[in-house]
């Protein structure tokens, strides 16, 4: 079993993309949550999981900022953003980041699928 | 030579972006309907408002006006809740993240590079800078009650 770590402010998307996980067929999973970037790189630390799945524009501290303050500790935890912005230059951003992909709102189980695939 | 950034999305692209939010999150059997002949005063006593702006390449304000009833709904649906009484805050999440997410696929097709800002929610009318004006208007319905889209832009 899988620990996935699921950062963003807006509690109804967290609960969004935990159902779209199930929905994709990735049930079973320990989920935990973060509501901010500060939050998310705390427990991406603490809590060590698999994959973290982020939110962009978030209070606090963003997260392209905890991405790259976890990879600039050395810490390489899959890392993919589920953005409501999804333009080219954001993607490149995300990719210069260390992201694995970048997942943009509005999102279906099948777009999960794609990019989960070879990770959980 | 100046160069006047463009005023803002087409109305069309607006409306596009709208109906993919909506039926994504949720679901295709109750449709958002268009009103073309909708009234220029928004057509509801309780209302809910979100806004989010975006600076840089482009520049300009996003905002989502539903009825209360609307509002109440989709916050249902998007938590998948029942009969559960709905605190203002689980309503003032959903309608942000709705706004957020249109308004960050607006950005997505606008110049760029620019930032958005965090959603700004209120129980009541949207308000904007008076610096800018309306570029596009999506009116449409759910369940027979108005549900609002609409751009602003500086004036160029």
């Amino acid at each position: 079993m899988s620990k996935i770590l699921v950062a963003d402010d807006s509690k109804v998307m967290r609960q969004i993309v935990v159902r779209t996980l199930r929905q994709a067929g990735y049930s079973g999973h320990d989920v935990i949550e973060a509501e901010n970037g500060r939050v998310c790189l705390e427990k991406a630390l603490a809590e060590s999981p698999d994959l973290i799945l982020s939110d962009w524009n978030m209070p606090e501290m963003n997260g392209i900022d905890c991405l790259s303050a976890l990879r600039s500790g050395g810490n390489q935890t899959p890392f993919g953003f589920v953005t409501s912005e999804g333009s080219e230059e954001m993607r490149t951003r995300a990719a210069s980041a260390g992201a694995l992909f970048l997942i943009a709102k509005p999102f279906t189980a099948e777009t999960f699928q794609e990019h989960l695939g070879g990770i959980l | 030579m100046t160069i006047t950034q463009p005023s803002g999305p087409e109305l069309a692209d607006v409306h596009a972006i709208t109906e993919q939010v909506w039926s994504s999150f949720l679901g295709d059997e109750e449709p958002l309907l268009p009103r073309f002949d909708a009234e220029p005063f928004f057509p509801a006593e309780t209302v809910w408002s979100a806004a989010v702006s975006v600076h840089g390449g482009w520049t300009g304000t996003v905002t989502v006006e539903l009825s209360s009833g609307v509002a109440q709904s989709l916050t249902r649906l998007m938590l998948a809740m029942e009969d559960e009484p709905l605190d203002d805050a689980d309503v003032a999440d959903a309608v942000g993240e709705l706004v957020n997410m249109v308004g960050g696929n607006v950005k997505s097709l606008m110049p760029g590079p620019s930032a958005l800002t965090l959603p700004v929610v209120a129980a009541g009318r949207a308000a904007h800078s008076s610096e800018l004006t309306e570029v596009a208007r999506f009116d449409a319905s759910w369940h027979g009650e108005p549900v609002r889209v609409s751009v602003h832009a500086p004036q160029s």
